[in-house]
């Protein structure tokens, strides 16, 4: 590895469908990302708390602690504040959207999610390169 | 020992293929929220194997049928609990202790007057070996320790264990991570073999029986500031532990701190606490206002 | 310093443990603790079932909402089954989930209502009734998933069948999974997860 190349930038998948967290991570491996997964927002919340991590992607629908909840924890980690989060949802409704957003979201993708701007918008709020 | 080692009377018919294995993992993991390090593969094989044969299930898949089907759960509890090892010793998994000391004493401390009490439950407290670990860390590493009233005390539902306990005799074995200071500070030699913690330790303790899903017994439990529930909450079946974790949080003092064992997670148990860092460690919290 | 706890207090068990009356009295008192009381005792009583709901329906704090369900799934029955499913319905996540997770205890008695659900016009509520499945002890599970995903004309339900299809593992299932990516072409995900899904049943027969 020569010096001066950027690290790998890392992002926490928090999603309780399996094959779905499987595709994030083969999208987002592909796209050049580190990924760790989460299976509910309890879980999220550790993961976010004990790793750093440049984005995390977020299904609002989980058991325990929904994706909402867990962004609304993450934004009162003072290490969590400022962590981009793209929340996704099976809704199309501007209302969700608006959920999202005030829950701390910073984007929200409707499900499923089209692996190309997936990638985009993760090389975006990662500031990785393109 | 010199026994014969075990032969492979334990190996299904067809050994697990590597996609068997991670099938196998991932529905631990999906249940459990543990996932297995790479170190424990040989292990867990193993195990597996052994609770395949023992059923009587002629290969992995009519193994794992039972495992999701089941409606009893029986054969998943025995599983685990195979699956995970029970040994008891004196500061086992220290590094929440230095939690305890480091972090969560403190800002308790700073809700409480000097004077006040302060409580610490072990539970499952099993022969006495957590409880007094959480006592003489908390004695040798709290600056604080003497301006509280420290209330230490286990409870099992064993009596036995608890008996144990109360005697407060242990071998060489146990108390194989306690420094040497410690050991003469707080134990007596009886013998070889045989150490015994120092009366006046035992006698602070209070060891009690409780079965911490029946509400009479959780009903002495009140206002505590700390739990310590190690590698407990996972042998229970689904039902009873949601009744568990509901006692252990009304036992709970608001703002109260619970601490798992070191590969548990609330995330697959319950949404009442909430997660809270100290240094490299995830305890959990009760919300301090009571809802 | 250490000392040695003295105050063992004994609770009182109540003489009327089992006055109802007052129990569901206490069900809607300001203090939760006292809720939270009142919701764990009605868990003993199948009259108790109207009232543990109706508190459901209105009840904020998650620990008593957390106590009322354990008592539903004691009282576990087609009567509690059918409240509980109305409360998929509702806006409020958390207490949608926690509904799931108590379902989802309740095997003997929750594919019925499943099977009203996988019929109904939101897909929503289809994909809560396979997320219950997908958790389900009960052999029967399989077969409805496999109707779903092929039959259901929403990708996403499609796509929740998929992990309880990919853990049940039989060889059987791999012609639907098959069939699902031509249902939905030009679905990314679905070509992904079907080609997932068999490779984790081909590779472990």
């Amino acid at each position: 590895m020569t010096e001066g190349l950027t690290a790998m930038k890392r992002i926490l998948v928090v999603e309780d469908g399996s094959t779905m967290r499987l595709f994030y991570r083969d999208v987002l491996e592909k796209a050049g990302f580190h990924v760790e997964e989460a299976a509910n927002g309890v879980e999220g919340l550790e993961r976010a708390m004990l790793q750093s991590f440049d984005m995390a992607i977020v299904d609002v629908n989980m058991p325990k602690m929904d994706g909402y909840e867990m962004v609304r924890h993450f934004r009162q980690e003072p290490e969590l504040k400022s962590l981009p989060v793209i929340t996704i949802s099976t809704e199309a409704d501007e209302k969700d959207a608006a959920r999202a957003y005030a829950a701390g979201a910073n984007f929200y993708i409707v499900k499923p999610a089209n692996p190309d701007l997936l990638a985009r918008v993760a090389r975006l709020l990662t500031g990785a390169p393109t | 020992m010199t026994s014969a080692p075990r032969q492979s009377s334990f190996a299904p018919r067809a050994p697990i293929t590597g996609e068997e294995y991670a099938k196998f993992c991932e529905f631990f993991y999906r249940k459990t929220g543990i996932m297995f390090s790479e170190k424990k593969v040989y292990f867990v094989e193993r195990r597996l194997n052994e609770r395949i044969e023992k059923s009587g299930c002629e290969d992995f898949r009519a193994y794992f049928s039972i495992l999701r089907f089941q409606a009893s759960a029986e054969e998943w509890q025995t599983l685990v609990n195979d699956m995970t090892v029970n040994e008891t010793y004196f500061l086992r998994e220290d590094y929440q202790f230095d939690v305890l000391v480091g972090g969560i004493l403190p800002e308790i401390a700073r809700r409480r007057r000097p004077g006040d009490k302060i409580s610490i439950w072990s539970s499952p407290c099993s022969t006495g070996e957590e409880a007094y670990s959480i006592a003489i860390h908390l004695l040798e590493h709290w600056a604080k320790a003497d301006d509280y009233a420290i209330e230490i005390f286990g409870s099992d539902i064993d009596s036995r264990v608890l008996a144990s306990a109360r005697e407060g005799i242990y071998g060489e074995r146990s108390l194989q991570r306690l420094p040497n200071g410690l050991r003469t500070k707080y134990f007596k030699k009886l013998g070889f073999d045989k150490f015994q913690i120092r009366q006046e330790l035992r006698e602070s303790i209070d060891f009690s029986v409780a079965n911490i899903v029946e509400s009479v017994d959780m009903a002495r439990f009140r206002s505590v500031d700390v739990i310590f529930c190690r590698n407990m909450l996972i042998y229970f079946d689904d039902a009873s532990r949601r009744q568990a974790v509901e006692m252990l949080y009304e036992c709970m003092s608001p703002g109260g701190f619970i601490c798992l064992g070191h590969s548990e997670s609330m995330s697959r148990i319950s949404s009442l606490f909430r997660p809270r860092k100290f240094g490299d460690t995830i305890v959990y919290q009760k919300a301090p206002t009571d809802d | 310093m250490l000392v040695k706890r003295t105050d063992r207090t004994e609770a009182a068990v109540s003489a009327a443990e089992g006055d109802i009356d007052r129990l569901l009295r206490d069900l809607d008192a300001p203090d939760g603790a006292l809720r939270r009381k009142a919701a764990h005792d009605l868990g003993a009583n199948q009259l108790a079932i109207r009232p543990l709901c109706g508190r459901l329906a209105t009840e904020t704090a998650p620990s008593v909402r957390a106590a009322i369900l354990t008592s539903l799934i004691r009282l576990k029955s087609p009567k509690v089954v059918a409240a509980l499913v109305e409360f998929l319905r509702s806006e409020d996540a958390a207490l949608r989930n926690a509904v799931i997770e108590a379902l989802q205890d309740m095997p003997e008695d929750v594919l019925p209502a499943l099977d009203r659900l996988l019929n109904d016009d939101d897909s929503d509520l289809r994909i809560f009734a396979v997320n219950i499945m997908n958790e389900l002890r009960h052999p029967e599970v399989r077969s409805r998933l496999e109707r779903v995903i092929a039959r259901d004309t929403h990708v996403n339900v499609c796509m929740a069948a998929v992990d309880g299809i990919a853990e049940i593992g039989d060889e059987t299932l791999i012609g639907p999974l098959q069939m699902l990516e031509k249902r939905f072409p030009n679905t990314p995900f679905v070509a992904f997860a079907a080609a997932a899904a068999i490779q984790r049943i081909r590779g472990a027969s």
